[in-house]
């Protein structure tokens, strides 16, 4: 039987169920695709729409003029451009802590052998499981007890390093040939050299999946900054300026404006994640299996 | 040669030991340090008074402290409960369809699902609230083409936790589809050829081929759903404040109430502790029970 065993691909191409249950399969797939989109589509028709027809019972699906006076309203009630710099600021450098830190860790837990490396590692990655909640309280304290809060640097300090990084970082390297590492040795190459000319060029894909799950997590993040920054709304990121908009003008009337900075928001992870998204199924698929 | 590696891997590793160190670890025994202590958050750690347990009897007493807390321990329960239970079945039956091959557009419904996930929480907030609206919400509107009645959603205290768990669902379910595609392609073509050899029908082989080979990429679902799921955070935050009449007040949210905009941080820590011991024990209970299948 082994001898010929097919794969997993060819298997599947020869069942080919009936054509009625692969309608219904066609039909479940679509209802599920435009469930899926249907919030997104709906919030980006609305922003466009004028605030009569927003009101309007039955609703109006497609506005008949669309109109960019909402966003004209966000940018009335929020500063937009300093809080998309701040978001930027914020996922940018913390992005780059991640990677370095993660990089140069899951190098020495791949690579060196040392006491301890075990249980250092466990104790790291168990950190990975741990709710931000858990911790909020203590770290407030901290990083205001050393004059950060109401700062971007406040923000971005405790998230320089975290555990999914080094994990991921781990699993790629362990794949880099250690003949490759060993012949950079042998020339008299010093260790950071061999990281960031041999191993880091060989893991690009990984480090590109690392680097866009690190941004749009950051981007998208809420507690931590809400918490540190409480106050200092010209240091806010965009995700919080845009949360005021929801009690700007309460009720029906704000629907367009508050579907406008809703856009706004998802605008740059979407498009980050449309452009590159094979990197980041492949890093999900890669933190899933290989551990 | 071993020496000077064992100093390498000490650089190596000293930036990212530091840092999660200071901002994780010491923060977390600190949490573990304060729950047996009356602290306020405004003031230093050096006001701390050590109380014993007063703080856990505190938050599991009689009082409003106590009910508040009982009633957000009780809120997240159901709404991780719930969450996982549509979260699982969902991922797998989305992941066949993106896996399958009888019929094309499975990689485009896995980017159209995937791409929710990508969406800040605090948008997907903004737009179900919108979308939730009682009148002129299309979601009404379209149960009322189908012929129900308008429902009260995010209004009324018995759907709006269930109408919090829906939007929550739709933003990471296709994270878990991912992670279910995973899965099925460890699975071997040759196991599904012979079944069909021996007539097994479809249904016959998922029963007995796909679930119980799914069954570790499941228990890690189930783990990330469930940490998942206790950070909910913005659309309470943002929509409910808890309400209506406590039934979204949820332990992240909670929390953060008492510890930091209350200041009181012993009772705050109190709680982060509790969440923490009831998350060892459920995950301990999902490997638990997924473990025991193993015997059969």
């Amino acid at each position: 039987m082994s001898g010929r065993a097919r794969s997993g691909t060819s298997a599947r191409l020869a069942r080919k169920p009936i054509s009625g249950s692969r309608g219904l399969l066609a039909t479940a797939m679509l209802l599920v695709a435009i469930a899926s989109a249907f919030p997104l589509v709906w919030m980006v028709l609305s922003s466009l729409k004028t605030t009569a027809e927003t009101m309007q019972v039955p609703p109006v699906w497609i506005p008949r003029t669309p109109s960019l006076d909402a966003y004209e309203k966000v940018a009335g009630v929020v500063n937009v451009g300093r809080s998309m710099w701040n978001s930027l600021v914020i996922a940018t450098v913390t992005t780059s802590g991640i990677l370095v830190t993660s990089m140069m860790a899951g190098y020495a837990f791949a690579k060196y052998r040392f006491r301890g490396r075990a249980a250092l590692f466990s104790l790291l990655i168990a950190t990975m499981f741990l709710p931000p909640i858990v911790t909020l309280i203590p770290l407030y304290r901290m990083v205001g007890s050393i004059g950060l809060s109401g700062s971007l640097f406040g923000v971005i300090l405790p998230n320089l390093a975290n555990a999914f990084g080094i994990f991921l970082m781990r699993q790629f390297i362990a794949g880099v040939p250690d003949d490759l590492i060993d012949a950079a040795r042998v020339d008299g190459a010093s260790e950071l050299l061999i990281l960031f000319k041999i191993v880091v060029p060989s893991i690009a894909p990984a480090i590109a999946a690392l680097a866009l799950f690190a941004f749009v997590y950051h981007w998208n993040s809420y507690l931590w900054p809400l918490t540190v920054l409480q106050g200092s709304s010209d240091a806010y990121p965009i995700v919080i300026s845009l949360s005021r908009l929801l009690s700007y003008n309460r009720g029906a009337m704000n629907t367009g404006l508050v579907m406008a900075g809703a856009t706004l928001a998802v605008l740059p992870p979407l498009v980050l994640f449309v452009l590159l998204q094979r990197f980041f199924v492949d890093s999900i698929v890669g933190s899933a299996v290989k551990g | 040669m071993a020496t000077s590696y064992r100093a390498s891997a000490g650089i190596m590793l000293a930036p990212a030991v530091a840092l999660i160190g200071i901002f994780v670890l010491v923060p977390m025994l600190l949490t573990i340090w304060l729950s047996f202590q009356d602290w306020s958050t405004q003031t230093s750690f050096a006001t701390a008074a050590f109380i014993g347990f007063d703080n856990f009897r505190d938050i599991f007493g009689p009082t409003s402290v106590g009910r508040d807390f009982k009633g957000a321990l009780l809120n997240t329960a159901l709404y991780t409960l719930l969450s996982v239970l549509l979260i699982l079945p969902l991922s797998v039956a989305f992941g066949l369809m993106v896996y399958q091959r009888s019929v094309a557009g499975g990689t485009a419904l896995r980017t159209v699902l995937f791409a929710t996930y990508m969406v800040p929480m605090i948008a997907v907030a903004l737009v179900w609230s919108k979308l939730y609206s009682p009148t002129e919400g299309p979601l009404n509107q379209m149960l009322g083409l189908v012929g129900i009645g308008p429902q009260p959603w995010l209004s009324s205290p018995g759907t709006a936790l269930t109408s919090i768990v829906f939007l929550n669902v739709w933003q990471q379910v296709g994270y878990f589809t991912v992670l279910a595609v995973a899965g099925l392609t460890q699975i071997p073509g040759s196991l599904y050829e012979a079944a069909h050899l021996e007539g097994a029908n479809a249904w016959q082989q998922f029963r007995s081929i796909t679930l119980p080979l799914l069954r570790r990429t499941l228990l890690f679902s189930a783990v990330i759903a469930i940490i998942n799921a206790v950070q909910v955070f913005e659309p309470v935050a943002l929509i409910t404040q808890g309400g209506p009449v406590g039934s979204t007040n949820v332990l992240t949210y909670h929390i953060r109430r008492v510890g930091i905009e209350r200041a009181e941080g012993g009772l705050g820590s109190a709680m982060a502790v509790t969440l923490m011991l009831s998350l060892i024990v459920v995950i301990c209970a999902v490997f638990a029970v997924l473990n025991r299948k193993d015997d059969e």
